[in-house]
């Protein structure tokens, strides 16, 4: 802030016209943020070249003096012996995501809205926000120690007849642990949006349909639902822009080698093989062709929603 | 809900209590059983007796935790991380939010585009990693505290000072008021709902972040709590058991502790603070995924 007063105190104060000072001042307001955004926003931005390179570690950042290798990285990439087993669980696991996280919370919503004590229902959607106060860190260790051999998911399986197994290293059970911990972290947050959709419909229409006869369910799919559709569109199309790219952090806290072959995704890849591994340029390769799906994904989810339905997000 | 419906006894209304009875239990029940496996007898605790409620009573685990002096250290780093990020990221975003609502300024257009950008493309982790290097911040604590700004935030920001009547901002100026100025005594302390909402968001954020600090810290004395507490439950490159003195071992070993308690402990003794917490300042939490969602 010193730094833009300094800037500001230092414009001229002849000799320029009253808007160009003005914009001066602004624009000098606005370095320090501008600086920053470049820096860490935009030359990485520009740094993805280096997937077009061979680049050493140590040689200098801006690609000078190292090798343009064109599309030699996706190629590799592309045919490695994990791509196949990448592009496999990243999409499993994302779509069972969202399978099952889209559409819990809309429920959650309509089953609040349902309550008529308030105290409850406030207590209620508190509750439901925890796991999301929770850091990824504390779920993950939970999560983790709650499906070894001692832990508490297995006093559950034997007290029901089942076998105790090391659920945590059991490659076949790791989509289910993955995709009910991220639900169980995020759906009473994931509501927020739709209960304070829900709470500005106007309560007209719900008396109006109380005058034709119609039951809860009736009011809920004739009256709540198609007022939340633009929003759960537009949540839908956010959801599948994301789908190569989320969990990323979750993956890299509840896997290990032994769940590796349905539980590595191509974030954990690159952190494990470009990263760990030193292979820069392989890893940066690896990242862009997975924002290249995404954005397409996006632009493709919103061009279909925009064809069939009113809404979309451009 | 209309108040016509309050009236009629509703049939289904305990039905919906009970299952939104059995939700709260599914969230609140795992932290629920760390904490009373941390207060648990060890023997209770090791043989998995301790099911709804505590058995027996031993607060040994807590001593050792207490004791551990790098958790003290990545507690302090912890707070110094969020307080300075906070403070950063409040600077960067009302600087940048503020130019935007001014009518007069040029270029706007240019600007928008400059921030919109960044919203849907990213370098991601790779030549993030390899700028954070040759910036030489690296192993420092600038890595964490430095990147403390948001796109995000500088669109919530300016939405809401977008809100603040123009004629307020054109009084200020015409009794001579610089922006700076203008910013400084007349906006900023109209915007305190939003502001706390940029600093409660950046605060937690932090709180709970791990992998920046995975990624770009090796020093392990500058390690934030969530890093720490990583390396004791994920990677286990941490024992607890080794933090206890003679003392405390022996006992340990005749009250047979495991280590497993002694991460619940942990678990417990990090997440409280949070958890105390947030039911105070969710409304904070909830008003900014709404402004968020008004963008349009």
């Amino acid at each position: 802030m010193d730094l833009a007063k300094q800037q500001a105190a230092a414009l001229p104060k002849k000799g320029l016209s009253r808007s160009a000072r003005e914009n001066l001042e602004l624009y000098a307001i606005m370095f320090p943020t501008v600086v920053l955004i470049i820096i860490f926003m935009y030359v990485p931005l520009y740094g993805v070249l280096i997937a077009f390179q061979d680049y050493v570690p140590g040689a200098p950042f801006f690609g000078t003096g190292t090798a343009w290798v064109g599309l030699k990285h996706f190629k590799a990439f592309v045919s490695s012996y994990y791509f196949a087993r990448i592009v496999k669980n990243t999409l499993v696991l994302n779509l069972m995501n969202l399978g099952m996280g889209f559409w819990v919370p809309i429920a959650f919503a309509l089953l609040l809205n349902e309550l008529k004590d308030t105290f409850f229902k406030k207590f209620v959607q508190t509750a439901s926000y925890l796991p999301y106060f929770i850091s990824s860190v504390v779920v993950a260790g939970m999560v983790l120690s709650f499906t070894a051999t001692d832990g508490i998911l297995n006093r559950l399986v034997m007290a029901v007849g089942g076998t105790a197994q090391a659920w945590n290293t059991k490659a076949s059970a790791f989509p289910w642990i993955y995709t009910l911990t991220c639900v169980w972290q995020s759906f009473g947050w994931g509501s927020i949006l739709y209960l304070s959709s829900i709470s500005s419909i106007d309560p007209s229409l719900y008396e109006a349909a109380d005058l034709d006869g119609a039951g809860r369910l009736k009011k809920i799919w004739y009256v709540t639902l198609p007022f939340m559709l633009p929003l759960i569109i537009i949540q839908l199309i956010f959801a599948i822009g994301g789908l190569m790219s989320i969990g990323t952090e979750m993956i890299l806290l509840l896997y290990n080698p032994s769940t590796y072959s349905t539980a590595d995704v191509i974030g954990t890849y690159v952190y494990r093989e470009g990263l760990l591994g030193g292979k820069f340029s392989s890893g940066a390769a690896s990242g862009l062709f997975m924002s290249a799906i995404n954005l397409a994904l996006t632009f493709g989810a919103n061009a279909i929603s925009r064809k069939f339905t009113d809404y979309s997000l451009w | 809900m209309p108040a016509a419906r309050k009236k009629k006894f509703d049939p289904a209304q305990p039905f919906l209590i009970l299952f939104c009875i059995l939700i709260c239990i599914v969230t609140i029940y795992p932290m629920y059983y760390v904490f009373i496996m941390s207060i648990s007898d060890p023997v209770e605790a090791a043989q998995g007796n301790v099911i709804f409620f505590p058995k027996g009573f031993y607060l040994g685990s807590y001593q050792t935790v207490f004791r551990d002096g790098k958790l003290w250290r990545a507690y302090a780093n912890t707070i110094f991380y969020a307080a300075s990020s906070t403070v950063l990221m409040l600077t960067t975003t009302v600087l940048m939010a503020y130019p935007l609502t001014r009518p007069n300024l040029k270029f706007r257009k240019a600007v928008v585009f400059f921030l919109l950008v960044p919203m849907y493309f990213g370098g991601g982790l790779i030549p993030t990693f390899l700028l954070v290097y040759k910036l030489g911040i690296y192993n420092s604590i600038w890595a964490m505290i430095l990147p403390s700004v948001s796109i995000w935030n500088i669109i919530l920001c300016r939405t809401f000072f977008a809100s603040i009547p123009a004629e307020v901002a054109e009084s200020a100026t015409i009794d001579g008021a610089n922006h700076f100025q203008t910013l400084w005594r007349i906006y900023l302390p109209l915007s305190k709902p939003v502001l706390a909402v940029i600093a409660i968001y950046t605060i937690v954020g932090v709180w709970n972040s791990w992998f920046n600090a995975m990624v770009y810290l090796p020093n392990e004395n500058l390690h934030p709590l969530q890093m720490y507490l990583q390396r004791i439950l994920i990677a286990q490159t941490v024992d607890l058991k080794k933090m206890m003195t003679l003392e405390e071992m022996r006992d340990a070993i005749k009250k047979s502790l495991s280590s497993l308690q002694l991460k619940y402990t942990m678990i417990f003794f990090i997440s409280a603070p949070i958890m105390m917490i947030y039911p105070c300042f969710q409304k904070y939490f909830i008003k900014g995924v709404m402004l968020g969602s008004l963008k349009g």
